[in-house]
């Protein structure tokens, strides 16, 4: 940290040694080509996330100046407000039910593409599609198309719209998570690449089915790859906003049922003007999936397992 | 030479991030590559009034030539949001509609231009005093009103001619409509009009029949839980009969007509403001007709009429004059008014709204007529609602999604309100 925060200008500083002079140039025009990065990184992450910081104590309705309230916007969230725990619970309980389902279904697709010998490209290309397409609102707004009343699920399977029903809502929008598995899907399937196929043909000998290689050999050779997901996409569920904003028309309706957390900060935010609130509770998000982050890489350690430590 | 190269691309590197920092800052003040001025214009409605006020607008920049205007719009909900971001910015359009629950807000906020400055070419003499001082806070003109709105029954008439059950007449009670949409949904197999328990408005005009309102004079709340109690309590018994839409229905309201069980195909009737409802008109193609709100059942009419809209000027645009021509141009021009009809409400230039209105066609006459069998008889406007209001809106709507979905009696929903209210309008 200490020699790559050396400043531009300190390439005009008199060199110790004259041999190192070049060095010092090279580092200058590092400094040249970095800085548009380092320009966008404090206008664009720095600055606004010590703003944010600074507004999170503060009273702020977009059009008054902000009022220092200090730790009341904090203290009101956790004891004050039922609407912010219930968008915890709703959270959570989207990554508990879209994180597992979508890795395992990352899984399986990525197992089956693994054996196959033809087309493998273009179906590689066609399941991870929908993960280029799926952070755009339009499909979102396709998805609360086919899933509202009178849409296409609801033709076919007569279910009533599902958007519309507070208990499956949640559902609908994990779903379209869920069907942009194609991200993990494509580590996955480098992972399993990665595996020797010398180890697969010696449990074979030992006479190993192919569900006790599946345990014995991909898993714990693929268990750094799923770790990863894991972690990656874990981090993005706690995040969500998109397909439930879409999903139930901006309002995390019905009846609360898909207000998300970031929905929930939007709704202070933005519609009820209370940013600094809403920046309380982007602080308290960042803590939480610092602290969620955390716990995972410690339990990884009784589970993940690194070829190049396996005689530990 | 190393060196040389370096200074170089420091140069160029410097540029750049400059150009690229410009260019995000430039707001508005930009003028067009040919020395045009250019306006930035936004407002929210349907696509009917988008036709009319790009029609409109091309006027205007004919008569113009110098002027360039660019125009955006969206549905209210989605307009409220992305203008409260913009304004807080500081990069607030040139020229915005704005709604009279957000005036006050914008005012106090240092968003709004004082109109009173740009005179010359702003004329504000033909409008009523009354409905002029509607734009005012603390005495100075922040925003123009646009047009005369009040409240309506629309519906589908031939479907309901079919029912057999009689039209709405003159006048009706809250019970006497509860009973229409009963008979409604009997005949018609399907909810006679969307569940009016979510709408704040609608809970406004049934409060008013009782000789109550929203807001006390002082800016907080005119009407107790139990108030609201009985009215989700009457809402709810209606919902449960099938007389209103179902909550899976009434949930999806956002403001457009689009997505009302009316327009939608789904019900015979919705409560709405009389300019929007024009939109229904290529939603169901058989026509639609306006009937008035249910009074309370001692006969106090509870609906209004209230500015519809109105139009503000940015205090920050790089032109206020023109951007002050604009607002003119769209309130006092005689051929603006011809080209935008009632779609924003009744003119507010009298001499306009007298000239045009024998003029009037197709829905814009529906409009004005309604308006006409109106006037005289209803109480005057509620003062302009306190800042809070904007985000009670929506809690509202929320609030009542609890109960239509069962999840909370209307007491509890009710006091649920109460409470959100009292804090949102302290803070």
């Amino acid at each position: 940290m200490t020699t790559t925060a050396i400043p531009p200008e300190a390439k005009h500083a008199p060199a110790t040694a004259p041999k190192r002079r070049p060095k010092r140039e090279r580092e200058g025009a590092a400094w040249v080509f970095l800085s548009p990065w380092v320009l966008g990184a404090t206008v664009l992450t720095l600055l606004p996330m010590a703003v944010s910081l600074y507004l999170s104590f503060t009273d702020y309705d977009l059009f008054n100046p902000p009022q220092w309230v200090g730790l009341r916007n904090y203290t009101q969230m956790f004891t004050e407000d039922p609407r912010y725990w219930r968008s915890v619970l709703t959270t959570l309980t989207y990554v508990v039910i879209a994180v597992p389902l979508q890795l395992a279904l990352a899984l399986v697709v990525a197992l089956a593409l693994k054996g196959m010998k033809r087309g493998k490209g273009f179906y590689r290309s066609a399941f991870y599609a929908p993960s280029l397409l799926g952070a755009s609102m339009s499909i979102a707004l396709v998805w609360r198309a086919v899933f509202n009343d009178g849409g296409t699920v609801d033709n076919l399977l007569g279910t009533g719209g599902w958007v519309n029903k507070p208990g499956f809502s949640l559902l609908a929008v994990a779903l379209l998570t869920v069907w942009q598995f194609g991200a993990p899907m494509v580590i996955f399937l480098a992972g399993l690449q990665q595996i020797p196929a010398e180890l697969y043909e010696a449990a074979a000998v030992d006479g190993a089915g192919k569900w006790r290689q599946f345990l014995s050999v991909t898993v714990p050779m693929l268990s750094p790859v799923l770790f990863f997901n894991l972690v990656l996409q874990t981090i993005q569920a706690f995040q969500v906003f998109t397909p439930a904003f879409a999903v139930s028309g901006g309002k995390g309706g019905p009846a609360d049922s898909t207000l998300v957390y970031t929905m929930y900060l939007y709704d202070r935010g933005f519609v009820a003007s209370h940013m600094g609130y809403a920046s309380a509770m982007a602080w308290v998000l960042l803590v939480v999936i610092g602290v969620v982050t955390a716990v995972l890489f410690r339990t990884s350690r009784s589970w993940v397992f690194y070829a190049s430590e396996g005689d530990r | 030479m190393p060196g040389h190269r370096t200074t170089g691309f420091c140069a160029s590197a410097a540029a750049l991030a400059l150009c690229v920092m410009l260019a995000g800052c430039s707001g508005s003040g930009e003028t067009a590559g040919g020395g045009k001025v250019v306006l930035r214009y936004t407002w929210w409605g349907n696509p009917d009034r988008a036709a009319r006020t790009e029609q409109a607008v091309a006027l205007f920049e004919k008569q113009h030539p110098n002027v360039d205007v660019t125009t955006s719009f969206s549905g209210y909900d989605a307009y409220k949001q992305k203008l409260a971001t913009q304004a807080a910015g500081g990069d607030a359009p040139d020229v915005m509609q704005l709604d009279y629950r957000q005036i006050d807000q914008y005012a106090s906020g240092g968003v709004l231009l004082d109109l009173a400055q740009q005179k010359s070419v702003l004329r504000t003499s033909e409008i009523d005093q009354g409905l002029l001082a509607t734009g005012r806070v603390d005495d100075i003109q922040y925003a123009i009103p646009q047009g005369r709105g009040t409240e309506t029954v629309v519906h589908d008439v031939t479907t309901w001619k079919k029912s057999g059950v009689p039209l709405p007449g003159e006048s009706w009670t809250w019970s006497q409509w509860a009973d229409a949409m009963r008979a409604l949904a009997k005949k018609t197999g399907r909810p006679g009009a969307t569940d009016p328990g979510q709408s704040e408005d609608a809970f406004e005009v049934w409060l008013r029949g009782r000789g109550k309102s929203l807001y006390t004079e002082d800016g907080g709340l005119g009407f107790t839980a139990g108030d609201l109690t009985r009215w989700w309590t009457f809402t709810d018994k209606l919902r449960r009969e099938g007389a209103v839409s179902p909550a899976e229905q009434t949930t999806q309201l956002d403001g457009s007509v689009e997505n009302t069980p009316l327009g939608r195909g789904k019900a015979t009737a919705d409560t709405n403001w009389d300019a929007p409802s024009s939109g229904y008109l290529a939603l169901v193609p058989s026509g639609v007709a306006l009937a008035p709100m249910p009074s309370g059942e001692d006969g106090t009419p509870g609906q209004y009429f209230k500015p519809s809209m109105f139009l503000g000027v940015s205090a920050n645009t790089g032109h206020p004059k023109e951007a002050a021509q604009l607002v003119d141009f769209m309130i006092n021009d005689r051929e603006a008014a011809k080209i935008l009809g009632a779609g924003r409400g009744i003119p507010v230039n009298e001499t306009i709204r007298d000239e045009i209105g024998p003029e009037l066609k197709d829905f814009d006459k529906t409009i004005a007529d309604f308006q006409a069998s109106l006037d005289g008889k209803l109480k005057d406007p509620p003062q302009a609602p306190p800042s809070g209001d904007n985000a009670l809106q929506t809690t509202f709507q929320r609030d009542y999604d609890q109960v239509s979905y069962a999840r909370m009696s209307p007491r509890e929903a009710a006091e649920n309100y109460v409470t959100e209210a009292k804090a949102e309008l302290r803070s």
